[in-house]
């Protein structure tokens, strides 16, 4: 019982807070509609032009749409991009103008049911917000449809600015210059840059890991060499010299 | 380890969500085909004379302008369906051509050369009469449009109303034709029903009554019908009673004279006429004074009111079909004769003299599997010699239109009943005869080592002499020009493709007409018209055989079902070839209230269909001894359901061994309260290919994957936006239990369903917020399978885990379906029409329950995507980029031979097939795989391996030296 008595009361609330938006909501039919923009009772007419800059408009009306709420009510274009819906009743809807290459906003435009119009954005998570739109509406298109993705071309400079790439090729950089660059067998920079690296190991004492590895795996990789250099034949000719 | 690969496929698929076409696919294999619908009315716009542009208003409510010389579109508007959008009227005048609609609530003007609208105005209410033009002293300013009660003139120019009048007595008077002579009068002519006929005369100029006439007719019920006003005003009426003309001249006389038509044309009298009317229109302009009578089916005159006297110009017998057409000042009257069983001639008749004009026979073929003519539109023109010559369209039963060129050459022909397709299957195309010859070699049983050596060796010779003369046909086309080569699919070299991405559509269409397309060109392979076909019917399309099973021909079944009585008939036909088959079906003398389709087979490997009649009896078809020895055996496993939505009833019932019924559950929905809108079961041939989903922690959460689930949807009947509801029920279709209910709160429909897999996924309209909403339910068994091997619906003790989660949709939706691959590995897209036309395929990762709104490590780990309220619309993910599909009514999705590949087919007002790659296509090669990167990569590899392997030989060979 207490429900079904704060329900109304609610109700009231809604229609004091939200503005006007939410009184569409009464469909009832009555014969008597005072300010109407139309001489027919209870059906309106939504009103507005689209424009394509840059295009005449006979080059897209013939395959322009004006949908109202999905296909409830359908309009077409004139000759001049302007539109006009017949036969739609008090409430709200989102107008959408329809083609194949363009791309239009949809407007949420209100009725009263004494047939005062409203356009607003359409923002269907804050159904009750109002951003007004201007009446009879002014719909541009922004800019063609996007149906197709970019084909992925295959340049140098993309192959080069990869950043797998660049990581390859750096390093091997690094390995292959560095060494013709600094000379490794002057003693002066040989101490250098071992300081250099206890300034990067902040603990001497504790054994670096790599090291350790190597350690660990030294004996298998002493015997796997050997193999090896066995198996290759250039390498005994190093040996003779 | 499967898992493992698993986990990398999905992986693959997961990266790879962003999908759309390239632009350069553009029609590599998709097409589209536009339709308008059947024709209603139709006009060659003959304003200028090398127009080339045919109006025609459909009644699919479309309007559109078709190019007579390919039959394309030059443009095509589109308009509410049903009543509302309903083309009562079609006049043209010059460039205008103004339509009256939705039972004369609006008038619109279309400029007929750029498809545009020159205005639209709202009429009074009132149902429609009739419209027509009004000019004076030849310049036409004004359409006069009547209705029940009232008369109004409005401008041609802007639409604007002159001036509107009511009607007198219109309470006892049904007003019926308007007319105007072009003298400054709009005559609006009414009938009292055998009585009296009312004329009243207004003022062009102000809608003043200048006179008001009534004349005894005590014979005439119906104006349209039977009347029609000839040369400067005189209404002609013919009763068939008394088989007599009437005439009226509207100016002068207020009786009308009996003119016998005996005197006019002696019959012999076992040839009573049972059907007459008089064959001019009301709007054509100027009224002529030449006419065309029906005496009977295949019997008309040409008639002529000259200083009112009436002339036979001309007995047509037999005459089919006849029609006017007039080029400047002539006039002639088109005549369509049988010629024999599969031809029928059109001549040209003077419509002065009623002669015959030399060289304007010709030949219409008939279609054997088409429909009989049923109009005739003509276009005359004059030549350079001053001789008429004309083209026609022949519109028959099945909606065919059929443009044909002088000495009997079809231009084009148009398909309009594919318009309105109601169910198609997919079937796979047969193999070759080479590869078939290798099948059957397997299916006969051995007999003998020699023979079957022999047999391998004469069908690999076969092989071989199939592949020279493949090669042989290769070069030889690659000497002739590209142009001169032909790659036209004949029914003849139909076969498979390696990929099985070539299939054959059975699509059915609302007029009767079966169609046989090949799904990668859209060519039309074969038609057959059903001339049986009841007022009201409901079809269903089953493929009983594929083509797997040579020599045994494929073989579709179709239940046409005829609504308002319940009777039902079979129509067996092979799917690629058109042809009904040998197999008679059996006769169904009792109502039918459910089909379904068992996986059961035949000793021919036809699939059993049972069929249920209102007594719960079942009849196989097939129905041999073996069928119903297996039947037998199989009873205590086979269930179905039925629905009444009538009395909100949905009951199971299982077989008995005899093949008679047993009710085991019922499920009830108040009526009252609610009503069941549709009901979805899974697809037979859908394969899920994992069991579960891995999660964040690496435990698996395990699908409740049950066959037999249905999802009912309920919607409240009462539709008020505070009280209304949409319900979903899950029911298990064998125990009839209830898994799962969902209810939306202040919603309504119309929902559209998806049910595949472990989801449900529903679109509603929410009232409270006025928009979309899209929701997913999805079932989950929980950590652990409770049996792995086999799903029995009556042992599942534990209830499934149901998640849920709505979102916001930006646009309305006109139907929707999942995509559907061979094994099931590839991710799930929805396809969605859109009332735009667009088809948006939408990735099924974005209606996941388990989207989180807080992300977190584990959900990172499995790649979900935090929930966001509102879905968007990408164009990127349209499949059907601008090539829209008009009123969407239903997606077909089938899988081809390939995994990454479905088929779809989009079908309503247009039809749109495509391929889609929900995952990509990651098992063949794409196709800007760039061959030459790749080869010329290795190249370069080798060679650099060759040169620094000759530079290391040098080197070591200087070390060695050294």
């Amino acid at each position: 019982m207490l429900h079904r008595e704060r329900i109304p009361l609610l109700w009231f609330f809604f229609q004091a807070v939200v503005v006007v938006a939410w009184c569409f909501t009464d469909m009832e039919t009555g014969p008597g509609a005072g300010v109407s923009t139309q001489p027919n009772g209870d059906r309106f007419k939504i009103e507005g032009r689209a424009i394509v800059p840059g295009l005449k408009t006979q080059d897209w009306v013939s395959t322009a749409r004006i949908l109202v709420e999905g296909e409830e009510y359908v309009g077409f274009l004139r000759t001049d991009g302007s539109f006009a819906v017949n036969d739609v009743p008090s409430g709200s809807y989102v107008v959408e103008i329809v083609t194949p290459a363009h791309r239009f906003e949809p407007v949420r435009v209100d009725i009263t049911s004494k047939g005062k119009m409203r356009a607003r954005l359409v923002n269907y998570i804050k159904t009750s917000e109002v951003i007004r739109q201007p009446y009879p509406l002014q719909v541009r298109a922004n800019g063609p449809h996007t149906y197709f993705m970019k084909r992925e071309t295959w340049g140098w400079t993309d192959f080069l600015m990869n950043p797998m790439v660049m990581m390859m090729v750096l390093p091997l950089l690094i390995i292959v210059l560095l060494p013709k660059v600094v000379n490794t067998n002057d003693p002066e920079m040989r101490k250098e840059m071992e300081q250099s690296m206890n300034m990067l190991n902040p603990n001497p004492e504790l054994p670096d890991v790599s090291e350790l590895m190597t350690k660990l795996f030294s004996g298998s990789k002493g015997s796997s060499k050997a193999g090896s250099s066995s198996s290759k034949g250039t390498r005994p000719a190093v040996k003779r010299r | 380890m499967a898992r493992l690969i698993w986990l990398c496929l999905k992986c693959i698929m997961l990266y790879s969500t962003v999908q759309a076409v390239f632009e350069d696919q553009v029609g590599k294999f998709d097409w589209r085909q536009q339709y308008v619908g059947k024709v209603r009315f139709s006009h060659f716009d003959s304003h200028v004379q090398s127009s080339k542009k045919v109006l025609v208003a459909t009644e699919n409510n479309v309007f559109a302008s078709l190019n007579t010389r390919t039959g394309e579109l030059f443009w095509r508007h589109v308009d509410k369906t049903g009543p509302e959008g309903n083309i009562d009227a079609l006049l043209q005048h010059g460039q205008d051509a103004v339509l009256v609609v939705g039972n004369g609530r609006l008038l619109r003007s279309w400029e007929i050369n750029i498809g545009g609208l020159n205005w639209e105005i709202v009429l009074d209410s009132g149902s429609f009469q009739s419209a027509c033009l009004v000019g004076q002293q030849d310049t036409v300013k004004h359409v006069a449009v009547l209705k029940k009660t009232i008369i109004s003139l409005h401008y041609l120019s802007n639409g604007h109303q002159k001036w509107i009048e009511n009607l007198p007595e219109s309470e006892t008077v049904d007003y019926q034709a308007v007319y105007s002579g072009g003298n400054g009068e709009v005559y609006a002519l009414g009938v009292v029903p055998h009585s009296h006929i009312a004329i009243v005369a207004y003022s062009l100029e102000d809608g003043e009554i200048i006179k008001q006439i009534s004349v005894e007719a005590p014979w005439l019920s119906n104006i349209q019908a039977s009347c029609s006003v000839i040369d400067q005003g005189v209404l002609t009426c013919v009763d068939s009673a008394t088989v007599s003309l009437y005439m009226l001249d509207l100016h002068l006389q207020s009786q009308m004279t009996q003119i016998p038509l005996q005197v006019l044309f002696p019959f012999s009298s076992p040839y009573l006429p049972h059907f007459l009317c008089v064959n001019a229109f009301f709007h054509s302009r100027p009224p002529l004074s030449e006419f065309l009578l029906q005496l009977g089916p295949e019997h008309h005159l040409l008639l002529q009111l000259n200083n009112g006297h009436i002339v036979t110009l001309r007995d047509f017998k037999p005459a089919m079909l006849v029609s006017f057409a007039t080029t400047g000042e002539k006039t002639v009257a088109a005549v369509m004769s049988p010629k024999n069983k599969t031809a029928c001639s059109i001549n040209l008749f003077s419509g002065e003299t009623g002669r015959r004009l030399l060289d304007t026979t010709l030949i219409f073929n008939l279609d054997p599997n088409g429909g009989k003519p049923e109009k005739l539109y003509v276009q005359a023109f004059l030549k350079k010699d001053d001789s008429v010559g004309y083209r026609v369209i022949v519109q028959t039963e099945d909606h065919t239109l059929t443009f044909i060129q002088q000495p009997g050459r079809v231009m084009w022909t148009r398909e309009e009943a594919l318009s309105d397709v109601v169910t198609m299957e997919m079937v796979d195309l047969p193999l070759t005869g080479t590869q078939a010859e290798l099948e059957g070699e397997f299916g006969k049983k051995a007999d003998g080592l020699m023979s079957m050596v022999l047999k391998r060796l004469s069908s690999q010779l076969i092989l071989l002499q199939a592949w020279i003369a493949h090669l042989w046909k290769l070069f030889y086309d690659a000497r002739k020009p590209r142009s001169q080569v032909k790659n036209d699919v004949t029914i003849e070299n139909l076969s498979r493709d390696e990929f099985n991405l070539q299939k054959m559509m059975v699509m059915v269409t609302a007029s009767g007409k079966l169609f046989g397309i090949d799904s990668k060109t859209g060519s039309i392979l074969w038609r057959h018209y059903l001339n049986n076909i009841p007022s009201n019917p409901a079809f269903k399309l089953m493929v009983q055989r594929t083509t797997a099973h040579f020599p045994h021909p494929p073989q579709c079944t179709l239940l046409i079902k005829d609504k308002d009585t319940g009777l039902a008939t079979l129509h067996v036909f092979n799917p690629i070839f058109g042809k009904k088959s040998h197999i008679s079906p059996p006769p169904l003398p009792q109502p039918i209230l459910q089909s379904l389709i068992l996986p059961l087979m035949d000793q021919d490997y036809a699939k059993v269909l049972l069929l249920v009649d209102d007594q719960y009896k079942v009849s196989a078809f097939p129905s041999t001894k073996n069928v119903l020895q297996q039947l037998q055996e199989m009873a205590s496993s086979i269930f179905f359901y039925l629905i009444d939505s009538s009395q909100g009833r949905l009951s199971g019932y299982r077989l008995r061994t005899d093949l008679s019924t047993e009710l085991i559950w019922e499920v009830v929905v108040p009526t009252e309260v609610q009503r069941i809108v549709s009901v979805k079961g899974k697809r037979p041939n859908e394969h899920v290919h994992s069991q579960g989903r891995v999660m964040g922690d690496r435990s698996v959460l395990y699908k409740y994957l049950n066959p037999n689930l249905l999802a009912v949807v309920l919607e409240s009947t009462d539709l008020h936006q505070e009280r209304s509801f949409v319900g979903i029920l899950l029911i298990d279709g064998v125990t009839g239990r209830i898994i799962h209910e969902a209810v939306q709160r202040k919603a309504r429909g119309p929902v559209h369903v998806v049910h595949s897999e472990n989801w449900v996924v529903y679109e509603y309209w929410s009232t409270k917020s006025r928009r979309n909403e899209f929701s997913v339910i999805e079932l989950y068994e929980g950590m652990e399978l409770y049996n792995s091997t086999v799903f029995s619906s009556l042992d599942r003790p534990h209830a499934p885990q149901v998640l849920q989660q709505s979102y916001i949709f930006p646009s309305s939706i006109s139907t929707m379906e999942a995509t559907l691959t061979e094994k099931g590995i590839t991710s799930r897209h929805l396809l969605i029409g859109l009332p735009s036309g667009g088809i948006l395929s939408l990735p099924k990762m974005f209606l996941d329950p388990r989207r989180p709104e807080i992300v977190t490590e584990q959900s990172r780990e499995e790649n979900l995507i935090p929930y966001a309220p509102e879905l968007l619309i990408r164009t990127e993910w349209f499949i059907n980029y601008n090539q829209t599909v008009s009123r969407v009514r239903g997606i077909y999705t089938a899988p081809s031979g390939l995994e990454s590949t479905c088929l779809v087919v989009a079908y309503g007002l247009d039809i749109y097939q495509t391929r889609v790659y929900p995952s990509k296509q990651f098992d063949v090669l794409k196709d800007d795989y760039d061959y030459m990167l790749i080869s010329s990569v290795l190249l370069a590899l080798f060679f650099a391996t060759m040169i620094s392997k000759r530079l290391a030989e040098v080197k070591l060979l200087n070390r060695a030296w050294r």
